[in-house]
């Protein structure tokens, strides 16, 4: 066990150091995959936010799914989730090492969601399953562990076979199509940098996928965004001035909230990960149960692939261009602001929308003014940030895209108000038998 | 498909038919016939590295040349063609045959005038010592140089100011010791300067990003070359490209944003650098994978660089030839004119880094020409040089001295490849190699200056770059339709040479404070 918690100790995801989490536990098993998977989110070409979302609900739904099926206060979400088949059934009778399925599934769900990242990659999750399945076998009997084994991977199997024809199995180019028609139209997104891959958005057909627990992905509906227009009268023009004057005016504070809230796809854990090591770094600091942490992570990771598949039938439905583009025809043609433009459409704001939902589905689990600090950015040199709750956490996430000049105020208004309708339909989710 | 062709031009930036077209040489692949027959091998460790060092060790003018083999042993291979003719290499015992070893850089470091290789390897770094006809001896506890026991894969060397003995920059990538979660292991880079021609113990670059690439650089031609450090972000954490001040008698320090330096976040894997605008500063390709760098200085004296590289038509972001269209990765860049049309031209060697899925599993080389407008198009293909094997390390060289340049690349897991630049259409050319008395004998660090018409190219001599590969030898310039022109050599320590007349398609010897010398090959 000694030789365990030490491998461990070196799989520490940004503000994740292991705590007392014994790795023995299904839920030490489920949360120790879990940050392996944050680190590959970083490592993994494909793993845009929208894809780290996606693949983050499934593997919570395995976990879910396979403690549901056990000794535990869970009930299956078969009947709630879309398409969600049955989870298959355990052998009745039978003893089960809830640490070693646990493990089967999510080494199942990791290698499988994970399959095309490069070689270091493969050589962690190599060397990090043989090490994790030495030990939680450790002691236990031969049979129970091929039975749990087998169970585990059967579970996963069949969320990974349900996870197909969602839309979102297949990512080509890194997720920028090779061919696409611009729409015509000043009001309309142009590319933003010169980055040959980029020249072409970002998955523009996320927002068709299949959604979790909403019904689809126009579900949640956003109202328009204001009508371009050039005139200095104007609403958008005044909502784009307010951008150039935030960064004009930007203190240290609202430079430290953007770059904090900044979650850059390949450099980070992304928007969706960033709310994930929130809720762990909780759970932790709770020594939270498997059931509780499978309900939190599930709960949580639906809320956010929702919103990013609402956020994204709102992105290409409006298709509306950046403040970058706007400012620099109409206001400034050097103007630069302080954050990368993102390659997609502007309206919504995506981190807007995910946070709310985040916020909704951290406040079911935790409270209303539950004080935390975060700091999941602090191994890329980024100070803890304290939060008097989450939905303050989510505004300031949402706020940081203005501060940061990817957005104007519209898209992070109605973002959040669209993140907290889409998370009305996680926290709807029952989970307890 | 009409429109995914239209597209994929687009992305490029490539330069459309109304802009004049640059001759595209024509290449001869002869590995079979050259003697060459190495393969840079191995598995995690190996994935980055390959490289190919290209020198004349005995004397003869022709450039030998030493291959990576990674859990092979590296191969020597003596320089045996005939001007003009075919490549041929003969693989002979020098000393350098060890195992590990990742790159390869040329470097006269005792200034001896005789060739020293430096071996960048997993466990200990060695530099061997030159004896003289291609022979090489371990110098490390002769020279006190500490190999240490890294994974190094990236060099350069320079001479600091008042110097008698070169500082050699090492750059590691990760612990590889960390099988479980390498992310955020990156291990010091090593900055090995003199003490009483010898080195002094390694002062540890902090921080330290995980290097691909390094080269010593006069970037504002201060006089005093900086460090320019390509770093991979797959594995650093909170890390960006670098440029240290290396100042003599100063420690090392990194330019600052106050300084005008702007965080760059790249897949880092090499660096190549050239005058291409003919303003005297030089740009700087960084390969990565997909999208590729090249980078103007923009506000000069601050140390900020614009990128230009669609602009310019060489993001080269995925295969412009074939039917894979994913994301490429490029490794080894170099800049020469490979048409002597007196444009610089750019080589890049592209490869996968090891079956990941995301990205073109066969990714041909680059072949970019640079058109009068500035401009790059991809001639690989039709230049025969578009070899889908996993490139890595490579040397643009003029093997058999008739003034064309060839081409040799190294690949992981497949055997290394040699070109014969055979076209019989291109313009002049000139060849030059600088000497000086005493120390620095090659002359790294300086620059080398060729008129051409109005305008004059400058090509700065450095020691390092690229992707684990170096080269020391003739210095290369076309010149179109020049039969004669002048050069001159601004000398590291900043004496201005005089201009002096020299004929097209010869070999000069530019020693300094002499004339310059026809070599006459024996």
């Amino acid at each position: 066990m000694r030789a365990f918690v030490k491998l461990l100790a070196i799989v520490i995801v940004s503000g994740l150091a292991l705590t007392s989490a014994s790795a023995a536990t299904p839920q030490g098993v489920f949360t120790n995959w879990y940050k392996l998977a944050l680190e590959l989110v970083r490592h993994t070409a494909t793993y845009t936010p929208p894809v780290a979302s996606r693949s983050f609900a499934y593997m919570s739904i395995a976990a879910f799914e396979a403690t549901a099926s056990g000794p535990s206060s869970l009930k299956s979400l078969n009947d709630q989730i879309q398409g969600l088949p049955l989870a298959p059934k355990r052998e009745a009778g039978k003893t089960y090492n809830e640490a070693v399925v646990m493990h089967s599934t999510m080494q199942t769900m990791v290698e499988n969601l994970f399959s095309n990242t490069g070689p270091t990659g493969h050589h962690a999750m190599d060397a990090f399953s043989k090490k994790m399945a030495s030990d939680v076998t450790l002691g236990a009997k031969k049979d129970v562990v091929k039975r749990s084994e087998k169970f585990g991977r059967k579970i996963a199997d069949s969320i990974l076979k349900w996870s197909m024809d969602d839309g979102g199995a297949v990512i080509q180019n890194m997720g920028f199509p090779t061919t696409y028609t611009l729409t015509k139209g000043p009001a309309h997104w142009v590319p933003t940098n010169t980055i040959g891959l980029q020249q072409n958005p970002l998955l523009p057909s996320w927002g068709k996928n299949r959604t979790f627990a909403m019904p689809d992905g126009a579900t949640c509906k956003l109202p328009s965004p204001p009508d371009y227009s050039e005139d200095k009268n104007s609403e958008f023009y005044k909502q784009a001035n307010e951008v150039v004057e935030a960064k004009k005016n930007l203190t240290p504070e609202q430079k430290a909230i953007a770059k904090f809230w900044s979650d850059d796809a390949m450099l980070t854990v992304t928007p969706p990960g960033h709310w994930i090591s929130i809720a762990m770094q909780i759970l932790e600091k709770q020594n939270a149960d498997m059931d509780k942490t499978a309900e939190v992570l599930t709960k949580l990771s639906i809320a956010e692939a929702d919103a990013f598949i609402g956020c994204w039938n709102g992105k290409f439905q409006y298709d509306l261009l950046r403040p970058i583009t706007y400012i620099r025809r109409v206001m400034d043609p050097k103007w630069e602001p302080l954050l990368n433009t993102p390659p997609f459409p502007e309206y919504p704001s995506g981190h807007s929308t995910q946070s709310a939902a985040a916020a909704l589905v951290m406040t079911e689990a935790f409270g209303d003014n539950f004080a935390f600090t975060d700091d999941t950015g602090t191994k890329d040199g980024l100070k803890p940030r304290s939060f008097k709750s989450f939905s303050a956490a989510a505004e300031e996430a949402g706020i940081s895209r203005l501060y940061g000049g990817i957005h104007y105020r519209a898209a992070i208004e109605n973002g959040l108000a669209q993140g907290r309708c889409i998370g009305a339909f996680a926290t709807a989710l029952k989970t307890r038998k | 498909m009409r429109n995914v062709i239209v597209a994929t031009i687009l992305l490029s930036g490539v330069a459309t038919a109304a802009e004049p077209t640059p001759v595209v040489p024509t290449f001869v692949e002869e590995t079979k016939s050259s003697g060459i027959s190495s393969t840079y091998k191995g598995e995690w460790v190996y994935m980055v590295g390959g490289g190919v060092a290209t020198f004349d060790c005995n004397g003869d003018g022709y450039a030998d040349m030493i291959l990576s083999g990674g859990s092979n042993t590296a191969k020597f291979y003596r320089n045996t063609s005939k001007r003009g003719g075919s490549l041929k290499f003969k693989e002979q015992a020098s000393g350098l045959e060890l195992d590990k070893v990742i790159g390869t850089y040329p470097l006269d470091i005792d200034s001896d005038g005789i060739m020293d290789v430096v071996l960048l390897r997993v466990g200990e770094n060695v530099v061997m010592r030159g004896k003289g006809n291609c022979k090489f001896e371990n110098a490390n506890k002769t020279w006190a140089f500490d190999g240490g026991d890294a994974w190094s894969t990236s060099f350069a060397a320079t001479w600091e100011k008042g110097a008698n003995w070169p500082t050699l920059a090492i750059g590691n990538y990760i612990d590889r010791k960390q099988e479980i979660s390498p992310w955020g292991s990156c291990t010091d880079n090593w900055l090995h300067r003199p003490a009483d021609q010898k080195f002094a113990p390694p002062v540890a670059l902090k921080p330290s990003f995980c290097a691909l690439s390094m080269l010593f650089t006069d970037w504002n031609k201060s006089g005093t070359p900086s460090l320019r450090v390509s770093n991979d972000r797959e594995y650093y954490e909170g890390g960006q490209e670098q440029l240290w001040h290396i100042d003599a008698g100063k420690p090392p320090a990194l330019y600052t944003e106050a300084e005008g330096w702007k965080p760059l976040k790249i897949w880092g894997m090499g660096i190549a650098s050239n005058d291409l605008d003919g303003d005297g500063y030089p740009e700087y390709f960084l390969t990565s994978m997909a999208d590729h760098k090249l980078q103007t200085l923009a506000a000069a004296p601050a140390a900020t660089f614009k990128d230009i590289a669609f602009a310019k038509g060489v993001t080269v972001h995925r295969p412009t030839t074939g039917t894979d269209l994913r994301p490429s990765t490029g490794w080894h860049a170099q800049f020469e004119d490979v048409n002597n049309d007196g444009l610089e031209d750019l080589f890049v060697a592209k490869g996968n880094v090891d079956k990941m899925p995301d990205f073109a599993a066969k990714d041909p080389n680059n072949l970019l020409l640079q058109g009068a407008d500035g401009k790059f198009v991809d001639v690989a293909s039709k230049a025969g040089v578009a070899s889908t094997y996993s490139s890595r390390g490579a040397a643009v060289v003029d093997f058999n001295n008739d003034g064309l340049l060839d081409l040799v690349v190294v690949n992981r897991n497949e055997k290394a490849q040699i070109w014969r630049n055979t076209s019989t259409n291109l313009g002049h050319w000139l060849e030059l190699k600088l000497q000086q008395p005493a120390t620095n004998r090659d002359g790294i660090g300086a620059w080398i200056e060729v008129k051409k018409g109005d305008k004059i190219m400058h090509r700065e001599i450095t020691s390092g770059g690229g992707h684990a590969s170096g080269e020391n030898g003739w210095w290369h310039f076309g010149l179109g339709d020049m039969t004669k022109t002048e050069a001159r050599v601004i000398w590291p320590d900043g004496q201005i040479g005089e201009w002096q007349n020299v004929d097209g398609n010869k070999y000069y010897i530019l020693e300094r404070d002499k004339p310059a010398k026809i070599w006459v090959q024996k």
